[in-house]
């Protein structure tokens, strides 16, 4: 990812703000979008298309839960433990889908095949208990053999050509 | 009770995520009937209608509105808070993913009220499909100059710019979010000065949550007068509650403020509770209110009502818990939630939603003392009202009711050694 | 900014009624009136307040809740009150929370015992914790560099040091990062924290969360002794306070009441940790004489009346030399020895004075003054580098709406996002003049810069920018002043030249030099062959050079930080020096040795202290008329400006080749060379060239190129750099033992040099 790329996805939008350090949130994201997560050379790239410091671009980065300053798996998944989704499970799913993809809780497969981690209210209730592929839909209500076979589909896709966390 | 789909209008017409049929089901006549008016007869009707912000605070919008000043010589901007974030709370979602061109409307209205140009839609990170659907609309709308350079008339420009949040509750707080989407750390500014008079980039802004502005068009359409009409007349017209935890049919519905009591939210439209289970308690407007229980269950849903009850209407997410929940266990999970949502900044909630998570925790997982419960009450008063933003007052308001309304729960879980995990709910109705 | 021409609000703190400036806050407003409201964040230095910390929460009549009283604005009636129950059990409050992740460090840091959170919670706050939780962890100590030091379980996260780097620094280096209790200061990726500026985030912080290295375990705070004092490490003359134990400096800190018209409480970091150059191994401890016996060590009794011995006899023909850090007093004391022993030349080694004239005679300004300038010019020279904090202000000045220019032939700090770089041609700052005449045009409160060795190299340009400035309406200047001595030394009427005439002219017998050594700067082979024509020379000198070896007698002398004396500033701001520390007991300060000697010469000066000599001369000399040395108190007062002095012409550069421009990097001086704290910053001499011209000059790639004027030939590292100018040769000066320095000529005139490859060595061995 360089700082041109960055440059070049930028340019369509920056008139649509009147100050540029807007532009450090969508160019982060952006940026993410190729390895699913945000090297140090990410960073910096960011840093020089935006005009900001690659510090001040880094503090930004690790505020937001979605953007990624260390890596994570293929595919991020998040079950939400809110006290919603707590009440109709959401503990046993968690446990249930790092039994399947073999983390000891939270955390990256040893494949790197997913990383998962606890959720915040997802906006999901109504599904509960739920999880959520990277940004997609959130899935549920589900049962563990639900899971699975959500789980089992991702094994068999490819690796998806920009991560959409 | 009496429903009235006035903004979930997708559950009464179908094919309205095109903006023909959007306009088939009626869209577009609240702006249109809004740019006949002048700006200040909008934001007049804005004010007679009595809609109150439906994002938590209930700040009457109209007034808000009349707070940005005319004469700054700086751009006027309105601001759509999208970052639903409330646990409990998807009620947002369903109108960005299933009515979104009633939000562009809606946005459109109280933009051409404050003479704004160039409107913002702050999306949570998290909302990956309701983004692309709202993309999508958008891009309708410009294709069909809805949006763009004479979207309000030939030579008055009109357009929205979608952003896209990256994960933290705290930038659901105005200030947060215009920080956020200023690109910075999403960390709530000193107030004064409000958004109204210094918002995003220190001119004049509005700031929104999406039921508010999406309640927009049918005032518009149908006269202020009609709305101000509807429910009680300190908290007139519809609101969308999200209905979750242990009740059959979890899911969003829109009740005419006032008509509708707690219990028939929960018992009827949401299905109730399953056989042979009792209501413990319900948090009944997002979880940073306090708690509830079965003693106030016939209290309508309306701002002043929930408020004599000894609690908030706030975003209308209502969480249930029956008698196989434990409360302590739900306070700590909740405390779990606003220490890891502190932004960090202000001294009492960071250190202090860390603490009554700790202390939770331990009570919760058997190393509890009575002591603890005093602890507690000290620290919620050195908590609330102490801090620059609300989400310590958040923290605070659903273990300290908890403590007060079941203190008998804490002490025989601090005496028994613990809370054992309960058996949840599960999927049922799948 | 408030105004302050405004009628007084009255308002009523804790029912006593108290007058307020219109804006002022009410934490302010009750200090004014002795009424302490506890702060951690609130440092208007660093911008706007942002009621982070919660510790200055008070009860205001009318508003619901309890005020952050650090972005509360007096208004008329209102009433506070700071002291009711509700207000007690916050400030309680806020430092039990603080406390409950806090590590209980306070026997291990070195901030305890001046530590702002200890006196806070020791007035405000609980005497017990109530906690039972384990702390928050985080690994530690980390080093943010090898100057600071960082402990992020210390940290409260007031946001001090952070806005220091972002905001006033503006060196986008210092950060938060994560959120909520995980929030942490980081730089990006765990880079080391560099900078000229990074040791004002440890006087900042107000817990042991940014520490000194070199500070660190060193001292307690009842084992040691604070003093207000100037630094001399550059003519900025930043006030600071020293740290003593037993008569040494242990570390330098900027003042707890800043001087708002100097530094505004900011010191950079050679000033702050040069200090140890006062210590280094080189230091003179003992006089030094040489006779039949050959040369010893004696005792300054004993030196002071061999010298006094040379001085009484008949018709011997003395000439002084002032180096650098000369005071005020030593500069007067040698007039008046100079008068009694016949008036022979008194010099000063500086830059000499022709042409810069009609500059010194335009409106000056002081380093607040450019709070408030609309455009600020910097002609030639690198404040960043040689004027360090001068930088701060002028950044300041920028966020406070300034338009800034920086004009001349070296990139500097500033180019970019503050300053517009006007490069010039090496040499040739004239050609920038239409220029800067376009960015002075309609300006009403400019402030030019200019700097002193630069413009005394091209007298027609300092003429032209004289003219400038002087019909741009409301406009001043400020001196880049290139030695801490110069100014004050003017001010008395001493000028750059005359001995080294005199000596070669055969007309001088004895040479005194006070801390100065003209054999390693500039015409350095000169002033050695000079030297070696006078019969004696008595050396006042503070570390062992080559003219303690010429000197007859040398005889060891306080400097800086371990004086009482006056320095003058570059913005003619005469401030005193206060001794921290005793110095090398075979020492004693220079204008006390010409008091010595005079003495031993039967013609004894009255002057017993630094301030009598002060006072005596202040009423001989215009500048300083109607001061006393207590007018000075401790902020220094802005003396009268010297006379003007003629236009000269333009002046041709010696020697042939490429023009050198001359850079003095901020960690390259000598006091930075001798500090083991500096070694991890330090700078090297070197040449630098773009790399065309290094092409052109077929050193490409070479590490050393041979440098030869007219005055000398040295062999010095070559660096080459994309954003020099390819018409200049950058010779960058760092430690004097280089000699680089004798590449220039006597009072550091214009001059090219051939750059050529290094001879090659033992070929064929």
């Amino acid at each position: 990812m360089t700082a041109h790329e960055i440059s070049e996805f930028l340019a369509p939008i920056r008139h649509e703000f009147a100050d540029q350090r807007s532009l450090i949130l969508p160019a982060l994201r952006f940026a993410q979008e190729e390895q699913g997560w945000l090297p140090q050379g990410a960073m910096a790239a960011v840093a020089e298309a935006t005009g900001y410091s690659q510090a001040y671009v880094e503090s930004v980065a690790s505020f937001y839960d979605r953007l990624y300053t260390e890596p994570v798996g293929r595919r991020v998944i998040s079950v939400c433990t809110t006290l919603s989704c707590m009440l109709r499970g959401s503990d046993e799913l968690l446990a249930h889908v790092a039994a399947n993809i073999g983390t000891n809780g939270e955390g990256t497969s040893a494949d790197g095949m997913f990383t998962l981690q606890r959720a915040e209210c997802l906006g999901a209730c109504d599904r509960a208990p739920c999880l959520q592929v990277d940004s997609n839909d959130q899935q549920g209500p589900l049962t563990h053999d639900a899971a699975d076979a959500i789980i089992g589909a991702l094994r068999a896709d490819g690796a998806p050509t920009r991560y959409d966390r | 009770m009496p429903q009235l789909n006035s903004v979930y209008r997708h559950r009464e017409f179908q094919d309205l995520l095109t903006l023909t049929g959007y306009e088939r089901a009626g869209g577009w006549n609240g702006l249109k009937a809004t740019l006949e008016m002048t700006p200040d007869d909008a934001l007049y009707a804005f004010h007679r209608s009595g809609l109150r912000g439906r994002g938590g605070a209930g700040f009457p919008m109209g007034r808000k509105a009349s707070f940005l000043p005319v004469d700054s010589g700086r751009p006027t901007y309105v601001v759509c808070n999208a970052d639903e974030s409330e646990p409990g709370t998807f009620k947002d979602r369903e109108i960005l993913d299933k009515n979104p061109f009633q939000l562009i409307e809606g946005v459109a209205i109280a933009s051409y009220g404050v003479g704004c140009e160039r409107a913002y839609i702050y999306v949570r990170g998290e909302y990956g499909h309701q983004w692309d659907v709202l993309l999508r609309a958008i891009a309708e709308c410009r294709a069909a100059g809805r949006l763009g350079p004479d979207a309000f008339g030939p030579g008055a420009p009109f357009d929205i710019t979608l952003y896209r949040g990256a994960g933290a509750y705290i930038c659901g707080e105005e200030t947060a979010l215009l920080e956020s989407l200023e690109g910075k750390r999403g960390q709530p500014r000193l107030k004064p000065p409000y958004p109204a008079v210094a918002g995003l980039y220190d001119c004049p802004t509005l700031i929104n949550n999406v039921e508010t502005l999406a309640a927009l068009p049918p005032i518009m359409h149908r006269g202020a007068d009609w709305y101000s009409a509807i429910g009680p007349e300190k908290s007139p017209g519809t609101k969308i509650f999200s209905v979750s935890g242990h009740v059959l049919k979890p899911g969003n519905y829109e009740i005419v403020m006032g008509e509708t009591t707690l219990r028939d939210l929960i018992f009827d439209l949401a299905g109730g509770l399953r056989d042979g289970r009792e209501f413990k308690a319900c948090w009944p407007g997002g979880s940073s209110v306090p708690v509830l229980t079965a003693e106030h269950l016939d209290t309508p849903l309306d701002y002043e009502s929930l408020a004599s009850a000894g609690s908030f209407l706030g975003s209308g997410g209502c969480i249930v818990m029956d008698d196989s929940g434990c409360i302590v266990r739900a306070s700590w999970r909740l405390a779990h939630f606003y220490r890891h949502e502190s932004c960090g900044k202000c001294t009492p909630c960071r250190e202090g939603t860390g603490w009554l998570e700790k202390i939770l925790g331990r009570i919760v997982h058997g190393d509890g003392r009575l002591e603890d419960l005093a602890m507690l009450e000290s620290l919620f008063g050195r908590i609330s009202g102490r801090t620059l933003c609300a989400l310590a007052d958040g923290a605070v308001a659903p273990v300290q009711s908890a403590l007060e309304l079941f203190r008998d729960d804490f002490e025989r879980v601090i005496q028994q050694g613990g809370s054992p995990v309960p058996e949840p709910m599960g999927v049922i109705n799948a | 900014m408030p105004e302050h021409d405004e009628a007084p609000i009255i308002i009523t703190i804790n029912g006593q009624a108290v007058e307020a400036r219109k804006g002022a806050m009410l934490v302010d407003a009750a200090k004014a009136v002795g009424v302490e409201i506890p702060i951690f964040c609130y440092e208007p230095r660093l911008g706007k307040p942002i009621g982070a910390c919660r510790m200055c929460l008070v009860e205001v009549e009318g508003m619901r809740g309890l005020q952050t009283a650090c972005s509360t604005p007096v208004a008329p009636d209102m009433v506070v009150n700071t002291t009711s129950d509700q207000v007690k059990g916050a400030q309680d409050g806020v430092l039990e929370l603080l406390l409950a992740n806090h590590p209980l460090d306070c026997p291990v840091c070195d901030k305890g015992g001046e530590c702002p959170l200890q006196d806070r919670t020791f007035q405000f706050g609980p005497g017990e914790t109530r906690s039972l939780e384990p702390k928050n962890h985080f690994p530690k100590p980390l080093d943010l560099s090898p100057l600071v030091a960082l402990d992020r379980e210390r940290c409260i996260a007031c946001f001090r040091c952070v806005r220091f780097s972002e905001d006033v620094a503006e060196d986008g280096q210092l950060t938060f990062h994560e959120r909520g209790d995980h929030t942490e200061i980081a730089t990006f990726s765990g880079e080391p924290y560099e900078g000229r500026f990074t040791g004002n985030t440890i006087d900042l912080c107000p817990v042991g969360a940014l520490t000194s290295n070199p500070y660190r375990f060193v001292s307690r705070p009842w084992d040691i002794k604070n003093a207000p004092s100037i630094c001399a490490g550059c003519s900025v003359g930043c006030n600071l306070e020293i740290t003593a134990r037993d008569g040494e400096i242990k570390r330098l800190t900027g003042r707890p009441d800043p001087n708002m018209a100097v530094e505004e409480g900011w010191i950079c970091d050679r000033g702050r940790w040069a200090f140890p150059a006062l210590t280094a191994g080189d230091r003179l401890l003992m006089p030094e004489i040489v006779d039949q016996v050959g040369r010893r060590q004696v005792r300054i009794e004993r030196a002071v009346g061999d010298a006094g011995a040379i001085l009484r006899r008949s018709g011997v023909r003395v000439a002084f030399l002032l180096g650098t850090p000369v005071t005020v007093e030593d500069g007067f004391l040698a007039l008046e020895l100079s008068h009694l022993l016949g008036d022979g030349p008194v010099a000063r080694l500086g830059v000499a004075d022709d042409g810069l004239g009609p500059l010194r005679a335009l409106p000056g300004a002081q380093m607040d003054d450019m709070d408030g300038a609309d455009v600020i010019v910097v002609v030639g020279g690198d404040p960043s580098s040689q004027q360090p904090v001068t930088e701060l202000r002028i950044r300041k000045a920028r966020r406070n709406g300034a338009r800034v220019a920086m004009v001349g032939p070296r990139p500097t700090a500033l180019d970019g996002n503050t300053a517009e770089a006007l490069r010039t041609v090496p040499g040739r700052l004239g050609d920038a003049i239409d220029v800067v005449a376009e960015r002075l045009l309609g300006s009403s409160r400019a402030i030019v810069l200019w700097d002193e060795c630069d413009l005394a190299t091209e007298p027609d340009t300092a003429a032209a920018l004289a003219r400038l400035v002087a019909s741009t309406p409301g406009a001043r200047a400020i001196e880049l002043a290139a030695d801490v001595s110069g100014p004050g030394l003017r001010a008395l009427g001493i000028p750059a030249t005359g001995v080294l005439e005199q000596i070669e002219a055969g007309a001088v017998d004895v040479l005194i030099t006070v801390k100065a050594d003209p054999t390693t700067g500039p015409g350095g082979a000169r002033w050695a062959a000079a030297l070696n024509q006078v019969n004696t020379v008595i050396a006042l000198c503070t570390h062992r050079s080559p003219i303690v070896d010429l000197a007859a007698i040398a005889i060891p002398v306080l400097y800086g930080l371990e004086e009482a004396g006056t320095l003058v500033s570059m913005t003619g701001r005469a401030q005193r020096l206060r001794p921290g520390a005793a110095g090398p007991e075979g020492a004693a300060a220079a204008w006390e040795v010409l008091v010595g000697l005079s003495h031993r010469m039967g013609q004894p000066l009255p002057d017993r202290t630094a301030a009598q000599a002060f006072d005596r001369l202040a009423t001989r000399f215009p500048a300083f008329a109607g001061l006393t040395c207590t007018d000075l108190g401790l902020l220094g007062v802005p003396i009268a400006a010297g006379t003007g002095g003629p236009a000269a012409p333009a002046r041709q550069a010696e020697g042939e080749g490429l023009p050198l421009v001359v850079c003095t990097p901020v960690f390259g001086d000598a006091t930075a060379h001798r500090s083991d704290a500096l070694d991890c910053v330090r700078e090297e001499t070197h040449l630098g060239l773009s790399p065309t011209e290094a092409g052109r000059l077929g050193v490409s790639g070479s590490t050393h190129v041979q440098v030869t004027t007219p005055f000398a030939s040295v062999l010095l590292p070559l660096v080459e750099d994309h954003r020099l100018h390819e018409a200049g040769a950058y010779l960058v000066l760092g430690d004097p033992t280089s000699m680089a320095a004798t590449l220039l000529p006597v009072g550091r005139g214009a001059v090219c040099a051939a750059i050529t490859a290094p001879v090659a060595q033992g070929v064929g061995a």
